[in-house]
């Protein structure tokens, strides 16, 4: 089995790639970071005996993606699966974010998925096989000050993802969605949490042992499935009278 | 952004707060380590004294840098970033009868600090330390950017660097030449010995291609005949036997725990009783593992945990031949009068030249760990004068009581390292909290 791991040079991404690796598949790692992917290239080959193809590209530049495909059309159909833990944040994501970053944003957490999704879906619809497996994010369940975009971006890749769902009813495709809580990686690095992170390893091997399911969305860690319930049900007029009684006063 | 955080040397001597970052990658590293006026690097953080960390400074944590980058079974020469644990390179390398026999005592010691120690294990009456083995090094340095230490390239550097404790920048990948080794079983062979001077002659005149070390007791008033009864264990690779396949052995990390303080010395003197005792039970001559051979405190650790919350204290000195009997009898006198709680004594042969802060020379190598008090400290301050009078060399690593004074009487080089270092880095960037107590 030959799969693609966007955002494979660390983090979630890295786990699930040396699980795969683990278990002998061919991979294709992508991330922003050539030396990262080239380390992990040599060390995957040298103790698993794989095959590791890697590419540098900037998920964030719609145009570096489009070019990457010219430049590689054969990869389409040597692909049994794609698995996407993309994320990118930025401090300075805020409701008053500046266009550039907005757009680096959404790009790399939804256009670049969308993009590599509507690549491969026509081949795996053609072969009938195939795995597409998407990250979410528990921050997208409601409207947030911070990270405003990011969470913006992640709650349409979920509604993307149903209707990924929708599309391939009759096929035989296996579309995953995760909803992942607070993770042990570098993007909560020294961030004061209220819950306790996930491991990243932990999630990896979920990821793993699913990825021939008929799944459709888990949330990682399993807590977040009752506190996402409760916000869901909870009309937004109380969380409002929260927020500006509990965070917005603080601020005064 | 960087966490706050509390910490502990391993010997509990120091609990302070510093910040840290987990580098995943090598762009964080670069921009973490530019951000910063001073910071150090860490490994596992496995070293005895506060050498990974500074108080209110930056520790960048290279442990996600732990990939194997290059290897050539033929040439027999790998390549790994220092983040990686010592068992996760020799359960690499052994699956092709290869290895570094430099091991230190405990599996989760990471590469780069096992080189910024510049550690030696139980081989070291043979093989020496680790520097030894390296052949090549990268380290990142905040005014130079990347650099290729080796004995052609940055020679003067690669010098520094080994056994430098990190003073020279972030160690990031060393390639090690590998020795092949015949067997993964051990034969041990144990001695009874009535007396420190009886072990010396044993590891003067023994094979030093076997791993030897000794487990010596302290009664208090004893004359120097007697003093230091114990075992010695030979430990020899099981040549007789067929090389089966290596089979992977996972270690499991075990947090370290001080409830509650046990070792003193009636504790020490029955528990060595009974060792001994157990020692004569078990058969004189048995097959033993990798593992237990090569890391003597793994699943032992309950051994640290009973010195309680003030921890313990380590002095590992080297000390020639000619000069120990001398020695032993200063040592054994001063015992006599602080009757410390020394809970273990262990002597072996070391080979090598001492050079800057390194850790080598063709000396026996004594080790003794103390409950942690005041009797310990003055008694350690004291045998400090006896340490310059008899050259011996103290290990750096081991000690977080050694003073400058001292470290300056015992280390020759101790200048000549501080002069070149300040040359490379004026601004003495790559900082710690021991080498900022010894003034390096």
């Amino acid at each position: 089995m030959k799969y693609i791991i966007l955002g494979a040079s660390s983090g979630l991404g890295r786990e699930i790639a040396y699980l795969l690796a683990k278990k002998k598949n061919d991979l294709i790692i992508i991330s922003r970071d050539e030396r990262d992917l080239r380390a992990i290239k040599d060390d995957l080959e040298i103790q698993f005996k794989i095959n590791i193809t890697y590419f540098e590209l900037d998920l964030s530049s719609f145009e570096k993606i489009q070019n990457f495909f010219n430049s590689n059309p054969n990869i389409i159909s040597e692909i049994d699966g794609i698995l996407m833990p993309v994320g990118m944040t930025m401090e300075s994501d805020i409701i008053t974010n500046n266009l550039e970053n907005a757009n680096q944003l959404i790009q790399s957490n939804l256009g670049s998925v969308i993009y590599f999704v509507s690549k491969f879906l026509p081949t795996f619809i053609k072969k009938n096989k195939g795995s597409i497996v998407g990250f979410g994010s528990v921050s997208a369940i409601i409207g947030r000050e911070k990270n405003a975009v990011y969470a913006s971006s992640k709650r349409a890749l979920e509604s993307f993802f149903e209707s990924l769902i929708i599309k391939t009813l009759s096929t035989n495709l296996k579309i995953q969605f995760y909803v992942v809580g607070y993770l042990n990686t570098n993007l909560s690095y020294g961030k004061k949490l209220f819950l306790p992170k996930g491991s990243p390893k932990k999630l990896a091997k979920t990821v793993y042992k699913n990825l021939n399911r008929n799944y459709y969305k888990k949330y990682f860690p399993v807590w977040w499935i009752y506190i996402t319930f409760i916000l869901k049900i909870i009309p937004f007029f109380v969380i409002k009278t929260i927020y500006s009684l509990f965070f917005k006063k603080n601020e005064k | 952004m960087f966490e706050k955080k509390k910490i502990k040397s391993f010997d509990q001597s120091r609990s302070i707060k510093i910040f840290i970052k987990n580098s995943e990658k090598y762009k964080d590293l670069e921009n973490d380590s530019r951000s910063v006026e001073n910071l150090i690097t860490m490994g596992s953080c496995y070293s005895y004294v506060a050498a990974a960390f500074k108080e209110n400074s930056l520790s960048i944590n290279i442990k996600k840098f732990n990939r194997i980058l290059f290897f050539d079974k033929e040439k027999k020469i790998i390549t790994v970033e220092a983040g990686m644990k010592i068992f996760e390179l020799l359960n690499f390398t052994l699956k092709y009868n290869l290895w570094i026999p430099q091991i230190p005592g405990y599996p989760f010691i990471s590469i780069g600090g096992a080189v910024a120690a510049n550690v030696h294990g139980k081989s070291c009456a043979f093989y020496g330390t680790i520097k030894n083995s390296i052949k090549d090094m990268r380290i990142f340095h905040k005014l130079y950017g990347w650099l290729n230490l080796n004995l052609e390239e940055n020679k003067d550097i690669f010098d520094l660097t080994i056994g430098g404790l990190g003073l020279t920048g972030s160690i990031i990948s060393v390639t090690f030449k590998l020795e092949e080794i015949n067997n993964f079983n051990f034969v041990t062979t144990i001695k009874e010995v009535k007396s420190i001077s009886e072990t010396i002659d044993f590891l003067e005149t023994s094979d030093k291609k076997n791993l030897i070390y000794s487990w010596n007791t302290l009664d208090l008033s004893s004359d120097l005949k007697s003093f230091g009864k114990g075992i010695i264990f030979e430990n020899k690779i099981d040549e007789k036997n067929s090389l089966n396949s290596y089979k992977q052995i996972k270690y499991t990390y075990k947090k370290i725990l001080s409830p509650l303080k046990l070792w003193n010395n009636l504790t020490i003197k029955y528990f060595n009783y009974l060792f001994i005792k157990y020692q004569k039970y078990k058969k004189s001559v048995y097959r033993d593992s990798f593992s237990n051979v090569i890391f003597p405190f793994y699943n032992k650790e309950i051994y640290f945990s009973l010195f309680g919350h003030k921890g313990f204290l380590e002095s590992q000195i080297l000390i020639s031949r000619t000069r120990i009997d001398e020695f032993l009898e200063e040592f054994n006198h001063k015992i006599n009068i602080h009757k410390p709680c020394i809970t273990l004594f262990s002597l072996k042969k070391m080979s090598g030249e001492q050079k800057y802060l390194r850790f080598e020379d063709n000396k026996i190598c004594l080790t003794f760990d103390m409950v942690r008090n005041n009797k310990s400290t003055v008694f350690l301050n004291e045998l400090y004068g006896l340490y310059i009078k008899y050259n011996a060399v103290p290990s750096i690593i081991k000690d977080s009581n050694l003073d400058k004074n001292t470290f300056d009487n015992c280390y020759k080089e101790a200048d000549i390292f501080r002069e070149k270092l300040k040359k490379f880095d004026p601004k003495r960037i790559y900082r710690s909290d021991l080498s900022d107590r010894l003034k390096i």
